[in-house]
């Protein structure tokens, strides 16, 4: 409990002179202690964001709309974002297919120096599914697939390959391994069988271009 | 053509001299799971062979790899890979020959290993080498192979293009020597390989080149 005559001191009501001696000492240690609050005492986060407030709607009366543009462009801002890791990852690997996989004028992917455009074509009418494996896709299934779009039997599809000699084969319905017949070099696949390979050799496309 | 990327990246680290071990795991890993597990001891024996020996593991790699997604036997399929080495030990001694007292070629081993397996005589490949030892074999030797194919004599093929080869015709440009020479043996009129060869090489080198942009498969333009 602080006696009442030392708190009309500090607030200003009496005269510190004619408090007794005890409180006039206790007045003097809060009247110090007092002092050096107010003199290093923080704003309060909400007293600094209004006036921040303040000194922006200041700015802004007193600036043209193209200062307030560039002043807001300028201003460095906090942005919190919240992705799903799943997004995330989906974002991921849009970016790298754009960044990986060069692109014409019209969309379609175009061969470096020393890679070149391989287009099959079979004709396997009543198809289900046709597709091409080769040495240049380790001989792995679904990485090239044909199309029959218009299921005219005539299966199509272009691959960008590394320029050289590659051996291949379809795939006819996931199950029925058929020689290109139109590949016009063939080789015997080495296992005995007598069955042949279908050999593709890929231009590059800059010498294609070449007369 | 996410595979692209991938192939790229194989294809680059084997033409970059990657050391040995690296390339013999590399290539164990590629194989794991894929060929069959009575198979696989022995074909690891074979590319670690190939790797000791300096030879290109590679087309050991893709043949191994081949027959097992054709679902070759064990035992065929091992044979298979084995042959493929000999094939390349006999490109090796070929192109040694060739080129005497200089290194093997990067690249040179395999292409001739190729050649021999659509059964050009090596008699041809050695001509072949010989005429241009610094220059990327595949192009001539795959010429010379379609010449072959299409029952040219092979001697005159070779003749054909190592006479192109001295009239400017490098790389892929060779291959159009011998579609040329196919579209004139099928004009008929008579007409027999020795003459479509003689007015081949009297239009050299200015044969046709086939469309720009897109390798297609079959004797027109690829």
């Amino acid at each position: 409990m602080i006696d009442p005559r030392l708190h009309e001191a500090l607030d200003g009501e009496r005269d510190p002179a004619e408090l007794p001696a005890d409180l006039r000492e206790s007045y003097a240690r809060l009247h110090a202690a007092a002092q050096l609050l107010e003199a290093v005492a923080p704003l309060s986060v909400a007293t600094r964001v209004m006036a921040e407030i303040r000194e922006i709607a200041l700015e802004a009366r007193a600036d043209g709309p193209a200062l307030r543009l560039g002043r807001w462009l300028s201003r460095p801002r906090a942005v919190t974002v919240r992705l799903r890791p799943v997004w995330t990852l989906a974002l991921a690997a849009g970016l790298a297919a754009i960044l990986l996989l060069p692109s014409g004028p019209g969309g379609a992917p175009t061969p470096g120096d020393r890679e070149g455009v391989a287009r099959f074509v079979g004709h396997f009418p009543g198809a289900r599914s046709v597709e091409v494996v080769g040495s240049f896709n380790d001989w792995s299934r679904g990485a090239l697939h044909l199309q029959d779009d218009d299921h005219d039997g005539i299966w199509h599809g272009d691959a960008i390959l590394p320029a050289g000699q590659h051996e291949y084969m379809f795939i006819v319905d996931g199950e029925r391994w058929v020689a290109d017949p139109l590949a016009g070099r063939y080789v015997d696949d080495g296992f005995g069988a007598g069955q042949e390979n279908s050999l593709l050799i890929v231009r590059p496309a800059a010498a294609a271009a070449q007369p | 053509m996410s595979g692209r990327l991938r192939l790229t990246l194989a294809l680059a680290a084997l033409a970059g001299g990657a050391p040995l071990a690296a390339q013999s795991s590399g290539s164990a890993s590629r194989l794991a799971g894929r060929v069959p597990a009575a198979a696989l001891p022995a074909i690891d024996s074979i590319i670690a062979t190939a790797v000791a020996e300096s030879l290109p593991s590679e087309p050991l790699v893709q043949k191994a790899l081949e027959g097992s997604a054709k679902g070759i036997p064990a035992d065929r399929l091992v044979n298979g890979v084995r042959r493929g080495l000999l094939q390349l030990r006999d490109a090796r001694i070929l192109v040694t020959r060739a080129v005497p007292g200089q290194p093997v070629p990067e690249g040179h081993v395999a292409a001739v290993a190729a050649a021999l397996a659509r059964g050009l005589p090596p008699p041809i490949v050695a001509r072949l080498l010989t005429v241009a030892p610094n220059e990327p074999p595949g192009p001539a030797l795959h010429a010379a192979a379609d010449l072959v194919a299409h029952r040219f004599n092979p001697d005159s093929a070779a003749d054909l293009l190592v006479d192109a080869h001295n009239k400017g015709l490098r790389g892929v440009r060779l291959l159009d020597v011998a579609v040329a020479a196919d579209h004139e043996l099928q004009r008929g009129g008579g007409r027999t390989p020795s003459d479509a060869l003689a007015r081949v090489r009297a239009m050299l080198p200015n044969v046709p080149a086939p469309e720009a942009g897109v390798t297609r498969r079959g004797t027109k333009g690829s």
